[in-house]
């Protein structure tokens, strides 16, 4: 018989369990840090695995009861502290995080992760003087460390000084690569302030120096394209893609530049990103922008409202509510606004005319719905479908009988497609599919006239207005 | 009574005498596992077990009952249970690992392993189990330090060293796999197994003449074994001078002893057989077809490098792809790439060939593109259950023709496969109007550096290929390059330069055919970026034969470097003469030996020229079929719907 007993060390024992922990295997962390506890007396060491095992079993709580105790045990031992300061931090509790950082810096002056972890408390608590000052510190004492810049980077930046900020990620830079993240974020940081050619810069250098990494390319990419460079950020976004396949954000773009095959619509992953990001500047960029629609939907929805007031409005993509906006002095009933992106609705919220606003993807939305609306209207939105067959039919089933259906799209010009994939993302469709299309849904067109729908460098994009009427009501 | 009755009845009663002898038990269980009896079987072991609870055989036994019993899963119950209440307990943490894996639950194994090899650092099976999950993760690194641990342990034992090897090969250091293996033939030349990895291993050091012998020694062994005739298959090709015919009669070979048990789940399926057995009816030539890519190496290889933009362009409403492959581990960009495109990714691994098959069925792929052959991961004999009605070679081990009747087209080129060598196949050739695969170039490629000549003034030959290619002939040619040449320079790389015995018997082939070893740098292994970027080094580069490189003549390209070609008869003596006329640099290939010495004379003279050809090279290559993946995707799409209509038609 083939007898094997445990023979190993407890020191040996305690060390695997680090090792295992650092390189993510909490399986085999687990039953081997069990049996250290059996022949290992309690020690501040064994309850900081216990928490980082705990934690990276997903388990915060248990992590969190693990330090309680050791500190009750052990008041005097700075690490401890700090490994539950960056835990409340990680959990959104960042006051007791700023006091354990706090007694963790008290114990060790000199320790500069301490310091940090204060620091970082403090960003998030929004006093960021007093986290400059800390980050400060410990970044003098680790000048090499990418984290600690970036949060004092963050931390200069609230501080109102944004050019000392891209100052101090700059510094942490090597023209040898590397410092992955203080990269990206110094190109976000330019992108952020519109400083295009300088990002594409920085991640022409981080090119060169062999970073192999989806973002940097993807940042460029939006950078290149911020420039006009539609070409070049084509070429970005399909390397980006190469190294992040999963990031819709991304594949949508490439497959937009015509190198992937297009997708019949914009994923809603993609459009959440863009319009979360757009959302602040969104009202101002598009008055600039010469934007029609809302005034030319304002105009349909008089004529309709004048023949049935009250009814209630159901706006898709609504964004920050400039249809809302237009229509809100008429007799409307209620306005229900759907879109998919939070940061767009909360500016809509903030106008205080929609009785109801509604995250969701609209045909999602519309699918999961039984309701019935006088008048449902898209302005700018239905650019993001490609294919119109799906949605028409969901609309169509939500409108009433003498509902209408009001929506703009850009005009497909050239080709003999039905619908295209424009390389900024949107998609452009022909009168004729649309009368198809409206028409295989169970609509019939009640008007479909050319529309500008916005200035592009000076020159009109030509696009269509729609009102559809279900079919039924004609003859 | 007969002799097992007799010995049922000793053994019982030996139980009743010693109750609390753990051996009595244990030899009673044998027994009765034997006899299959696994009830009683299994509660003889769970005695001696109670009373022996850190016997790890007798854990293992009774995991092999409820094996065949299929109670795994009760077993894994108790086990954890055992491994709570007593955490120190080697055994019942080493059995709970060989139910995880037996259950496909590897990576729950492989940290079972790990406990029980942590608690145990002197007992060699643990160590050995968890290097072979290792292995099976692609952990390689961590694979040999768990083998050569368990081999530390039991030097003598013929099983671990061969997994050792095994997993060194995997990682390209053939050399050192080749000194473990020779050892233990030393002590006997009965293992099949042995003999063709060791056979593989001298197919990648460059002793292609040794390896064909060694594949040829383990056939005489085992006639009617397929993994002789396997290994057959993968080291003729590299052969100076092996021709079409001979490699497709090996195929043959290998392809007629792979058993051909008809699976029984061919009844019963939503679509029964029609075309090549399998059912087609009620299917049209334009309906969304399944494509399932079978393959060991989807990810960061050339079978990835080369194949996964070709995919990533097919439309996704005409053709939906469902991969047969293995984990390769998290962060494979290209592992990413393919898992993004595929509708379903199926883990081949733990299901056998018969299972394999039948899951093809059951989801229904319509086509099935093999992009294995017969490589170490192979999956051939799944393809010869019949995975779907029609089936396609393609890249992956494609050196030649599979021989395979099941395998019903081949994808080529009119430069790979030309109508007058059809006869060299044994499946219809499916010839792109391009070339027969698509480069996907790395976003991290460094940028091409000027000629190197212009600064040094003297002409820097290069031949990135592993040693495999690299045969006595290939350097008497290079030689007599470098004899006409007298001040130009060779710079070989590969994995095996790693290893300084291999350097200096390269080294020694040179100096015997009269170049002075100065002349001729020969570098080892780097990362991939590194590699590429060794390319700013060299100004030409110089094709092996007859098995001539892929990727790394697609690598060189974009590098900015071209390659003179020698194309041979092969499948793989074609891959680069395709690749430099998609790029459209026909004039770099020769057909015979003399034309090529002539060619890479006559290239390296005109210095100003390829100055040239490298500043344009690049963008050449980008704007050419060779990359240029929408084209390309629409080619392959085309192909794919015309062995889908040839099949329904039949
Ligand atoms: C160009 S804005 C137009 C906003 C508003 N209708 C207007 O005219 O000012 C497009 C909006 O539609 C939203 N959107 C686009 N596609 C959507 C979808 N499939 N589901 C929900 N919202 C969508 C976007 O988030 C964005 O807020």
């Amino acid at each position: 018989m083939e007898v094997v007993h445990a023979t190993a060390t407890p020191l040996a024992l305690v060390q695997r369990v680090s090792a295992l922990i650092d390189a993510g295997r909490a399986g085999a962390a687990g039953p081997l840090l069990a049996a250290a506890r059996q022949i290992v007396a309690p020690s501040p060491e064994l309850s900081l695995l216990a928490a980082r095992l705990a934690e990276s079993q997903g388990d915060p709580g248990l992590a969190r009861a693990e330090l309680d105790v050791a500190i009750e045990a052990a008041p005097d031992h700075a690490g401890l502290w700090k490994q539950r300061a960056a835990l409340c931090q990680r959990l959104g509790d960042f006051d007791r995080a700023a006091r354990d950082a706090a007694e963790a810096v008290c114990l060790d002056p000199a320790d500069p992760d301490a310091k940090a972890l204060l620091g970082s408390a403090m960003l998030s608590l929004g006093r960021p003087a007093e986290a400059w000052a800390c980050l400060a510190e410990a970044c003098a004492a680790v000048p090499t460390n990418a984290a600690f810049r970036e949060a004092l980077a963050i931390a200069t930046e609230a501080n109102g000084d944004p050019e000392a900020a891209l100052g101090t990620l700059m510094e942490g830079l090597s023209p040898k690569g590397g410092a992955l993240n203080l990269r990206n974020a110094a190109i976000l940081f330019c992108i952020r302030h519109r400083a295009f050619q300088k990002a594409v810069a920085l991640a022409e250098d981080g090119r060169i120096a062999g970073t192999v990494d989806a973002c940097l390319f993807g940042l460029k990419g939006h950078a290149q394209s911020s420039l006009g460079l539609h070409t070049e950020a084509a070429d970005s976004y399909a390397e980006a893609l190469k190294l992040g396949p999963d990031d819709p954000y991304v594949r949508h773009l490439v497959q937009a530049s015509g190198l992937l095959p297009g997708a019949k619509r914009a994923p809603p992953d993609y459009l959440r990103t863009v319009f979360d990001g757009y959302a602040d500047r969104f009202d101002s960029h598009l008055i600039a922008l010469g934007y029609q629609i809302p005034g030319a939907i304002r105009r349909i929805a008089m004529a309709y409202l004048d023949r049935h007031p009250g009814r209630p409005v159901l706006d898709l993509g609504c964004g920050t509510g400039l249809v809302g906006v237009a229509i809100g002095d008429l007799p409307v009933g209620p306005l229900t606004g759907v879109d998919v992106s939070a940061r767009m609705l909360a500016e809509a919220g903030a106008k205080g005319i929609y009785a109801t606003l509604e995250e969701a993807d609209v045909q999602d939305w519309l699918d999961a719905e039984n309701s019935q609306w006088g008048l449902i209207l898209a302005g700018d939105v239905v650019c993001y479908f490609g294919a119109l067959e799906a949605l028409l039919r969901s609309v169509r089933e939500r409108l009433a009988g003498d509902g209408w259906f009001v929506f703009s799209v850009e005009e497909h010009v050239d080709g003999e497609s039905g619908w295209a994939l424009l390389r900024q993302g949107r998609y452009a469709h022909s009168r004729d599919y649309l009368e198809d299309a409206l028409g295989a849904a169970g609509f019939a067109v009640h008007a479909l006239r050319p529309q500008v729908i916005r200035h592009e460098a000076g020159a009109p994009v030509p696009g269509f207005l729609i009102v559809a009427e279900p079919a039924a009501l004609v003859n | 009574m007969n002799a097992i009755a007799m010995s049922r009845h000793g053994a019982l009663r030996r139980c009743g005498v010693a109750p609390a002898d753990p051996a009595a038990w244990n030899r009673l269980g044998r027994i009765l596992l034997a006899s299959e009896e696994l009830c009683l079987a299994g509660a003889a072991f769970a005695e001696a077990s109670a009373l022996v609870p850190q016997a790890l055989d007798i854990a293992l036994l009774a995991v092999e009952v409820a094996t065949t019993a299929g109670t795994l899963p009760d077993t894994l119950v108790r086990l954890a249970d055992r491994c709570a209440a007593d955490p120190f307990n080697v055994a019942a943490h080493t059995a709970r690992g060989v139910v995880l894996q037996r259950l496909g639950r590897h990576d729950e194994a492989l940290d079972a392993f790990e406990v029980a090899s942590a608690l145990a650092p002197d007992a060699p099976l643990p160590a050995r189990l968890l290097g072979g999950v290792m292995a099976r993760s692609n952990r390689l690194r961590e694979a040999e330090a768990a083998l050569r641990h368990a081999h530390g342990l039991e030097p003598d034992n013929a099983d671990i060293a061969n997994d050792l090897a095994t997993v060194l090969m995997r990682m390209h250091r053939h050399a050192e796999a080749r000194a473990i293996l020779l050892r233990l033939l030393e002590r006997s030349r009965e293992s099949v197994t042995v003999l063709c990895n060791l056979a593989t291993a001298t197919t990648c050091v460059g002793l292609q003449e040794e390896a064909v012998a060694l594949a040829e020694e383990a056939i005489r062994l085992d006639p009617d074994a397929v993994l002789p005739w396997r290994t057959l298959c993968s080291s003729l090709p590299y052969l100076d001078g092996a021709s079409g015919e001979r490699l497709l009669a090996a195929a043959r070979g290998c392809a007629e002893r792979l058993p051909r048990a008809l699976h029984p789940s061919w009844s019963g399926l939503t679509r029964p057989p029609r075309a090549n057995g399998m059912k087609v009816v009620g299917s049209s030539p334009t309906m969304t077809l399944k494509i399932g890519l079978l393959s060991g190496s989807l990810r960061s290889h050339p079978v990835g490098w080369l194949t996964v933009a070709g995919f990533e362009a097919l439309d996704p409403d005409e053709f939906r792809l469902i991969c047969f492959g293995r984990d390769a581990g998290g962060g494979d960009p290209i592992a990413a790439r393919f898992r993004a495109i595929a509708r379903q990714w199926i883990d081949t691994d733990g299901l056998s060939d018969a299972a394999l098959a039948a899951r093809a069925r059951e989801i229904g792929v319509d086509i099935l593109i093999d992009l294995g052959g017969y490589g170490d991961s192979s999956r051939m004999l799944a393809c010869a259950y019949r995975m779907a009605p029609v089936q396609i070679k393609w890249v992956g081990m494609q050196n030649h023709s599979t021989g395979l009747a099941e395998m019903d087209f081949f994808i080529g080129d009119r430069w790979e496969t030309p109508p007058e060598f059809a006869h060299l196949y044994s499946e219809r050739l499916l010839c792109l109007p391009d070339g027969y695969v698509c480069y996907s170039p790395p976003p991290y490629a460094p940028d091409v550096a000027p000629l190197p000549a212009l600064s040094n003034g003297f002409i820097t030959f290069g031949c990135f290929n592993n040693l495999a290619k690299i045969t006595l002939r290939v350097i008497q040619v290079w030689a007599d390059i470098l004899h006409r040449i007298p001040d130009a320079r060779l710079v070989l790389k590969t994995h095996q330069f790693s290893d300084a015995d291999t350097a200096a018997r390269v080294r020694g082939r040179f100096a015997a055919a009269g170049i002075d070893p100065e002349r001729i740098a020969l570098r080892g292994s780097s990362r991939h970026r590194d590699f590429m970027a060794e390319y700013n080094d060299i100004d030409i580069a110089l094709d092996p034969f007859p098995y001539s490189s892929g990727l790394t003549t697609c690598e060189a390209l974009w590098m900015g470097v071209p390659t003179v070609v020698y194309a041979g008869e092969i499948f793989a003596a074609r891959h680069s003469l395709s690749h430099m006329c998609n790029a459209g640099l026909a004039d770099w290939v020769a057909y015979d030996t003399e034309t090529y010495t002539a060619l890479a004379v006559a290239k390296a003279s005109g210095m100003a020229a390829l100055a040239a050809l490298r500043a344009r090279l690049r963008a050449q290559v980008k704007a050419s079929p060779l990359t240029d993946a929408p084209r390309f995707g629409t080619n392959l799409a085309a192909a794919l719907r015309f062995a889908w209509k040839a099949c329904i038609s039949a």
